[in-house]
């Protein structure tokens, strides 16, 4: 495992690797995002209290889920960037940020339009809608310090420390419906074995989260590809590669 | 008129204008990735082109 790591912190392998792995990650976006939508949209029935406005789930959690996941993937990666100074690890840091940063977006947005049917008001100040808010400040935050630097060793230093004091936001955001009595829901899939979702509706969401994360290891290896090759411009192989586009 | 009956004659009836306004929201935030990732994509490569053309000149 550590020769495999070893192997990856190379820059060329990695980027040979990003290369082979894209059709991966592109086939069964596409697939299962088609899918989970004609499955949500179309078959699975609507809820007897809420009605149909309930198929806002199928982008509201997945998205949701996924800001935390990538904060976390980015968090430590930076640590490990930080740490053992693998330059790869600094890149998946840094172009984890926009992605998880747009999935934050989504959540809150798709829950401000969730909740004025629902609660009557597109926003309230409550546990869970705030400290998913500061983890958009957070992600803004990485963002603004990894492009205020304009050495990438510093940047990603600096920024990764903050990635890593921001982690303390995650488990806030998860118990916060928990901790605090809050206009949000419960978790809807806290215990697995027994989900508070009917079957019918719970598939394309469970569908729809694979979607999603098929989605963001095909954005982060678009972006990790080119993030590389900005860093390795002063390397003979970079130049050898875009010389061979070029003939 | 209001926005929710504007929109209510597609699927979803009274929640149609939340619903597809979410997807909406979704989908301009998701193209918008891939779009700029594709952006990035032809700069880097532009740059380093013209840059070791310049190199070899």
């Amino acid at each position: 495992m550590w020769k495999w790591i070893k192997k990856l912190a190379s820059p060329v392998f990695f980027y040979n690797t990003i290369n082979k792995l894209i059709p991966w990650f592109l086939w069964p976006f596409a697939g299962l995002t088609l899918l989970g939508l004609y499955w949500g949209l179309v078959i699975a029935p609507s809820d007897y209290q809420q009605g149909d406005s309930y198929r806002i789930i199928y982008i509201h959690v997945p998205s949701a889920w996924l800001s935390m996941l990538v904060y976390f993937f980015m968090a430590l990666a930076g640590g490990i960037g930080l740490i053992w100074q693998i330059k790869m690890a600094q890149v998946v840091a840094k172009v984890s940020a926009p992605i998880g940063a747009s999935f934050t977006l989504i959540a809150l947005a798709t829950g401000a339009i969730w909740g004025k049917p629902m609660w009557g008001t597109w926003w309230v100040w409550d546990a869970r809608l705030t400290s998913e808010l500061i983890l958009l400040f957070l992600y803004l935050a990485y963002i603004s310090l990894n492009n205020a630097f304009d050495n990438p060793k510093t940047a990603a230093k600096a920024s990764s420390i903050l990635a890593i004091v921001g982690l303390v936001n995650l488990p806030i955001i998860h118990y916060s419906v928990k901790w605090w009595n809050t206009l949000h829901q419960g978790a809807i899939l806290d215990d697995i074995s027994n989900p508070s979702v009917h079957p019918d509706m719970l598939w394309p969401l469970v569908v729809m989260v694979f979607a999603f994360q098929f989605m963001y290891g095909l954005l982060l290896l678009l972006k990790a590809r080119d993030e590389v090759l900005v860093r390795e411009q002063n390397s003979r192989w970079v130049r050898e590669l875009i010389a061979g586009e070029r003939s | 008129m209001t926005m929710i009956e504007v929109f209510s004659f597609l699927p979803y009836g009274k929640y149609a204008f939340y619903i597809w306004l979410a997807y909406g929201v979704t989908f301009f935030i998701i193209i918008d990735l891939f779009v700029r990732t594709s952006k990035n994509h032809k700069k880097v490569h532009f740059y380093l082109k013209n840059k070791y053309a310049r190199r070899n000149d």
